[in-house]
This record gives C-alpha cells, sequence and structure tokens, in this order.
C-alpha cells in the first residue's frame, strides 16, 4: 500500500474515533433527561408531585404513627421557615393537615424551593403528600409572610416497626430568580 | 492492514536541545517525555500525599487546617490519576508499540506531540490552584456536587484542567488505536499481537468511550457554577445524585483504563522469566474485553448508600462480582504460565510478582466492597482508601515500575543496576504493606476518609501508616538514583538481555534505532507477539 493511502486511512479511522468521542460527550448530556425519565416511570424520586391516594387512605386501622415536622434553611439566606405544629400523632390512612409560615425577612425579592427529607430515609415512600408548598418554586417579596398548608397521610403499608416519623423541609435559594 | 514501504520520516537529522523535545514527533522522544513528566507528577503527588500522611501521624491538628488537608487529598487524587497513572501507561504505549508491531512510529506524530504538550499547562492549572482565593479544590477527586458547585476558582482551574487532559488523552487513544489497526507489520495479525498491545487497543477505546463523559459532567458542573443552569442543583429541580451516575460511569471503567495496561505489561515480563510461553492467550485477550464490557454496566456500585431500590443494589452488586470472573481468568493465566517454568527473579520479575499478588489482594477487597450491605457500612471508610491503593499503587505503579526496568535497555541502551532495582522492589514492597495493609483494620473500626483528625483509638495503625508511607517515598529516590547513573554509566545492553523475551522489540538492537522500521518487515508471529521469523525492516 502507498504513503498516501495509508494516510488516507488512517484519517478515515481518525475521523470515525472522534466522531465516538463526541457522541459520548453528547450522551453525558443526554444522560441527564434519561435519568429523569427513569425516576418519572419508576416512581424513584417522586419529590414535586402529589401522590395518587387509590385505596391506601382507607382501612385506618394501625396504631398511631408519632409525626414530627421541622425545617431548615440553606446558609445565608434570609428565610425564616418554621412548622406552626411541632409534633402530632395519626393513624395511618388518616388525612393530616399541617401549616408551615414562611417569611421573607431579608429586604430583596426571593424565589425558593422546599426540599423535603424523611427519617428515616425508607419511611418516605409511605408518607403520601396531597398539596405541599414544596411542589413548586415559592417567590416572596421583602418581609411578605404567608402560610402553607401540607396534606398528607400516613400509607397503612407502613411496616409496624416504624411508629416515629420525622418530615424535614430543607430551603434552598433558586439561583438566577428573583431580585 | 498497511505495508509501509514509504521512508517519509528517513533521512533528516535528528534535531538536538529544546527544539527536540518542544517539536517531538519521534514516538520514542514522547514516549521518553511522558514517562518523565508523570515520574516528576508521580513525585508531586507523592509529597501530597506526605503532607497527608504526616497529619495523620497523630490525632489533632498538626500542620494543616482541614481546608488545606482536604485539598491535598483531592489534588493527591487528581494528580495520581490524571498526572501520573495515564500518562505513563500512554508513554509507554508510545515507546513500545510501534517496536511491538513493526510500525515505523505512531500514527500521527504531530498529534501525538500536542498530545503530550496539553499535559503540563494542565498540571500547572491545578498546581498554581492551591495559590488562589479559596485555595485549590478540595471536593475530593471525585468532585461530588454540590460540593463542587459551590467553592471558589480553584474548583474552576481543575475543571479546566480536566478538560485538557481529557482531551490528550483522547488523542493519544486514538493514535494508539489507528497505529494498532492500521500500522501493523505484515504477519502481525490481532489474535497474534502481545498482550501489551491488545491491553492499550482496548484500554484506548475506554478512554474514548468515558474521558468524554467526564468532560460532560464537570462542563455540567461550570454552568451550575457560573451560568445559572440546575442540573445538580435541588433547587433548581436538579438532583446532586445525578452527578454520581453520570461521574462513576465515567469512574468505573476509568479503574480498568488504569488496570488493563498493567494487566498486559505482566503478561510480557512473567512469561519472559519463566521462560515459557503466556499460558491461555486467547483467554487473555477474551478476558480483557469482557473486563472492559462489563466496566460499563457496575457504575452504582459505588453509590450503595445513595438510597437506591434493593433491586438496583443487587443488580449492581452481581454485575461488580461477575467481573471477578474475567479477573479471575487472568491471575489464573498468570499463575499457570510460572507453573514448571524455570523461573529467576530480576527486578522486572519481582515487581511482576508482587503485581500479581497483591492486586489479587486487592481485588479480594473490591468483591469484599462489591457485597451492598458489606459496602454500606464501609463505604467512605479507610478499608476502600486501603483496597483502591493496592490495586493502584502495587497494581499499575508497581507494573510500570517492572516495565520501566523490563524495557530500560532497550530504551536506553545500558543495563539498570540489578543491585539497585532489587533493593527499590524489596523495600518497596515492604513498606507499602506497612503503609495500606492497617488502613484495612482502621476502615473495618470505622475510620472515615478523607478527614484532618480522628479518635483517639485509630492511633497506632495511623502512626503505623505514617512511617511506611515516608519510607515508601523515600525508596523511590533508590529507583530515580538508579535510573539516571544507570543511563550514564549503566553497562552496555544486547539486543536481547532477557533470555525468555520473543517480541519484536527485541530483535532490534538496544537502544533502538531512532528510526526503527522505516520499511516493515515480514513476520512470522506465533501468539503473544512471539516472533518466529522475520525478514526485512530497515532502520536509521
Ligand atoms: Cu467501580
Amino acid at each position: 500500500m502507498r504513503a498516501d493511502t495509508r494516510r488516507s486511512a488512517n484519517l478515515a479511522l481518525l475521523k470515525k474515533l472522534a466522531l465516538i468521542a463526541l457522541l459520548m460527550f453528547g450522551f453525558a448530556w443526554g444522560l441527564i433527561p434519561i435519568y429523569r425519565v427513569i425516576c418519572e416511570v419508576t416512581g424513584i424520586n417522586q419529590l414535586q408531585r402529589a401522590d395518587a391516594v387509590g385505596k391506601a387512605a382507607r382501612g385506618a386501622a394501625a396504631a398511631e404513627v408519632l409525626l414530627t415536622f421541622d425545617a431548615t434553611v440553606q446558609a445565608g439566606l434570609p428565610w425564616q421557615v418554621r412548622p406552626l405544629t411541632g409534633q402530632l400523632r395519626a393513624r395511618p390512612g388518616e388525612f393530616v393537615k399541617v401549616e408551615y409560615e414562611i417569611v421573607n425577612a431579608g429586604a430583596r425579592e426571593v424565589v425558593g424551593q422546599a426540599i423535603p427529607r424523611y427519617l428515616p430515609a425508607a419511611a418516605g415512600e409511605y408518607v403520601k403528600k396531597l398539596d405541599c408548598f414544596c411542589f413548586k418554586q415559592q417567590a416572596f417579596a421583602p418581609g411578605e409572610r404567608r402560610r402553607f398548608p401540607v396534606v398528607f397521610f400516613v400509607d397503612p403499608a407502613l411496616p409496624e416497626a416504624v411508629r416515629e416519623i420525622t418530615l424535614s423541609y430543607t430551603v434552598f435559594d433558586v439561583p438566577g430568580k428573583g431580585a | 492492514m498497511a505495508v509501509v514501504t514509504d521512508t517519509e520520516q528517513g533521512h533528516h537529522a535528528r534535531p538536538r536541545g529544546w527544539s527536540r523535545w518542544l517539536a517531538a514527533t519521534n514516538h520514542k522522544d514522547i514516549g521518553t517525555l511522558y514517562l518523565w513528566f508523570s515520574f516528576t507528577m508521580f513525585l508531586t503527588g507523592g509529597v501530597m500525599a506526605l503532607g497527608i500522611r504526616a497529619e495523620l501521624f497523630q490525632p489533632g491538628l498538626q500542620f494543616w487546617q482541614p481546608d488545606l488537608f482536604n485539598q491535598l487529598t483531592t489534588l493527591h487524587g487528581l494528580i495520581m490519576v490524571f498526572g501520573a497513572i495515564m500518562p505513563a501507561f500512554t508513554g509507554m504505549a508510545n515507546w513500545l508499540l510501534p517496536l511491538m508491531i513493526g510500525a515505523p512510529d505512531m500514527a500521527f506524530a504531530r498529534m501525538n506531540n500536542w498530545s503530550f504538550w496539553l499535559l503540563p499547562p494542565a498540571a500547572l492549572l491545578l498546581i498554581v490552584s492551591f495559590a488562589v482565593p479559596g485555595g485549590a479544590a478540595s471536593a475530593g477527586w471525585t468532585l461530588y456536587a454540590p460540593l463542587s458547585t459551590q467553592m471558589g476558582m480553584g474548583m474552576d482551574l481543575t475543571i479546566f484542567a480536566i478538560h485538557i487532559m481529557g482531551i490528550s488523552s483522547i488523542m493519544g487513544s486514538i493514535n494508539i488505536i489507528v497505529t494498532i489497526l492500521n500500522l501493523r507489520a505484515p504477519g502481525m495479525t490481532l489474535m497474534k499481537m502481545p498482550m501489551f498491545a491488545w491491553a492499550s487497543l482496548i484500554t484506548a477505546y475506554l478512554i474514548i468511550a468515558v474521558m468524554p463523559v467526564l468532560a460532560g459532567v464537570v462542563t455540567m458542573v461550570l454552568t451550575d457554577r457560573h451560568f445559572g443552569t440546575h442540573f445538580f442543583n435541588a433547587a433548581g429541580g436538579g438532583d446532586p445524585v445525578l452527578y454520581q451516575h453520570v461521574f462513576w460511569f465515567f469512574g468505573h471503567p476509568e479503574v480498568y483504563i488504569m488496570a488493563l495496561p498493567a494487566f498486559g505489561i505482566v503478561s510480557h515480563i512473567l512469561p519472559t522469566f519463566a521462560r515459557k510461553p503466556l499460558f491461555g492467550y486467547a483467554s487473555m485477550v477474551y478476558a480483557t474485553s469482557s473486563i472492559a464490557l462489563l466496566s460499563f454496566m457496575v457504575w452504582a456500585h459505588h453509590m450503595f448508600t445513595t438510597g437506591m431500590p434493593a433491586t438496583a443494589q443487587l443488580f449492581f452488586m452481581y454485575a461488580t462480582m461477575l467481573i471477578a470472573v474475567p479477573t479471575g481468568v487472568k491471575v489464573f493465566n498468570w499463575i499457570a504460565t510460572l507453573w514448571q517454568g524455570s523461573i529467576s527473579f530480576e527486578t522486572p520479575m519481582l515487581f511482576a510478582i508482587g503485581f500479581v499478588c497483591l492486586f489479587t489482594v486487592g481485588g479480594l477487597s473490591g468483591v469484599t466492597l462489591s457485597v451492598a450491605a458489606v459496602d454500606i457500612q464501609l463505604q467512605d471508610s479507610y478499608y476502600v482508601v486501603a483496597h483502591f491503593h493496592y490495586v493502584l499503587v502495587a497494581g499499575a505503579l508497581f507494573s510500570l515500575f517492572a516495565a520501566v526496568y523490563y524495557w530500560f535497555p532497550k530504551m536506553s541502551g545500558r543495563m539498570y543496576s540489578e543491585r539497585l532495582g532489587k533493593l527499590h522492589f524489596w523495600w518497596s514492597l515492604v513498606w507499602f504493606n506497612v503503609t495500606f495493609f492497617p488502613m484495612h483494620f482502621l476502615g473495618l473500626a470505622g475510620m472515615p476518609r478523607r478527614i484532618p483528625d480522628y479518635a483517639l483509638q485509630f492511633t497506632s495503625f495511623n502512626e503505623i501508616a505514617s512511617v511506611g508511607a515516608f519510607c515508601f517515598g523515600l525508596g523511590q529516590l533508590i529507583f530515580l538514583y538508579n535510573i539516571l547513573w544507570s543511563l550514564r554509566r549503566g553497562d552496555p545492553a544486547p539486543a536481547k538481555p532477557w533470555e525468555g523475551a520473543d517480541t519484536l522489540e527485541w530483535q532490534l538492537p538496544s537502544p533502538a534505532p531512532y528510526h526503527s522500521f522505516v520499511e516493515a518487515p515480514e513476520l512470522e508471529v506465533g501468539e503473544n507477539g512471539a516472533i518466529r521469523g522475520m525478514k526485512g525492516g530497515v532502520h536509521h
């Protein structure tokens, strides 16, 4: 084989390999929607959507569960977040409504997003939220004070061993929003 | 496959002085540059490791504030992975592949120059980042979000450095693949070519497949940091766990990028000094390929504590255990190669045997960690640190030492000092184990990694590990001295200094001529690149 044929064979392979590298770079970005769809379909990471009630709500019989409510704010933000009810007892299947009060103590408009967290973490899938301020971003004018309901019930399928659940919200600033 | 008949890089004189290196296009010069660069980075990362071990000699804070300590652990990891081990293997591939397969040079000599010269600026970015406000990146070498989306500009410099090193390694890999696929001499068929060529080929494909993914994910971190995106920001609808998924899609194959070339090197050295052909050559090729394929399916074993569903944990656990099968095939083949061989223990052989023993220890602790229930207990503990240092130091690094000693006569035309080489091996072997074996116990007892201070009950094992680390580090100067001394004063090396060596590079005089195989030889080749007959082949 002559030099120029060899050279063009090499260049053709180089182009193919460079294309693979580019495609893999694109693939990394493609993984983001792929993971989102997987989480959606399997319900693995369903934090910001109301749960389906289904038949679960009925059949309230099991022993009461002690529910504790809590909230934290990402460091350095002007939010004040507190639950109006610290603790209550409820039977699985029974609807529970509590309120959170959120204040923007700063002098600028802010947009925040609350993310729920459960303790024990495995109890998360048994807390069925029907309404929550964490379902969407919330905008606050300077000094604004608002109350938000959280409506949920504990799935009666909750394992016998778990009789205490803490529901804690962390409020994050949404960068680029607000003034 | 090409019959090379042209002499395009034939007769011009060898450039001298600075320009020889700066404008280097000769694969041997570039290989030498890679090797010296990676050794420099090895010493740099090693000094950082000693900084870490100095702080951990005693509980409490003696030398560094926690923030600087975290910067040291982060940069130690990044520099060793991207600055030392990966470039060292690329350097070996540059030096050896054309000699092993009968090619005149790498396929794209000028691109080869670029792939090397991108590395020093990237390394400089990493080192300079210690001096910027906020210091170097301190999120650990994995650069997990949301830590990495928050830190100072040291993180930006690190991300740029990763981009540059990524481009460098992708270009290097393209060169390796094209060279192996298109430039083999007649007779050097794929299923006959030496294991190091096979390992380099598969590794290069892995790099092309996953380095862009790393580049992508750190780019997302960059846009999260500066351009208001929310890939990993929970508040904006993103997810920090997503970072881990994408990172480890790169990260696990990366483990094999640092291990497969080592497998290749050892598959040359064991047969040579056992004076027997490699046992199960074809199964070695298939095992290497299946390890590479499986490595794409196990990433989430790094994430057992992120709250995965049990089904996913089981899948990734079994998939991970499955990798032990082809790896076991390799270890079995190596032992079978030694079986009834007439073995002699020159320095390369010592390092190769040390590799097989200690890599297996690291492999077994890896299988232990693959059990999800155990991993949840040991996640982020010193057991993990012990595990990956067994496969990376006693694995990758020992194989590189073995390779340098083994091919030093071919590269330099001189013999290294066997006495110093053996001293270097035994010294490294002992102090390596003194450093890292106690870390298993520390991890099992619950000591977390990446902390500058620890509970008192961990003191004695940490003291042992720190003493071991300083001695190990000191011992590497024996290696440096041996190389520098032997380059000037070593005995002249014959073309084939090892009785049992049979691959193509040993058919060349020592040192290998500057322009070797300018005309390709006609080869008659046995398995693992063993040369049975050779006609032609012109050198300058
Ligand atoms: Cu892994």
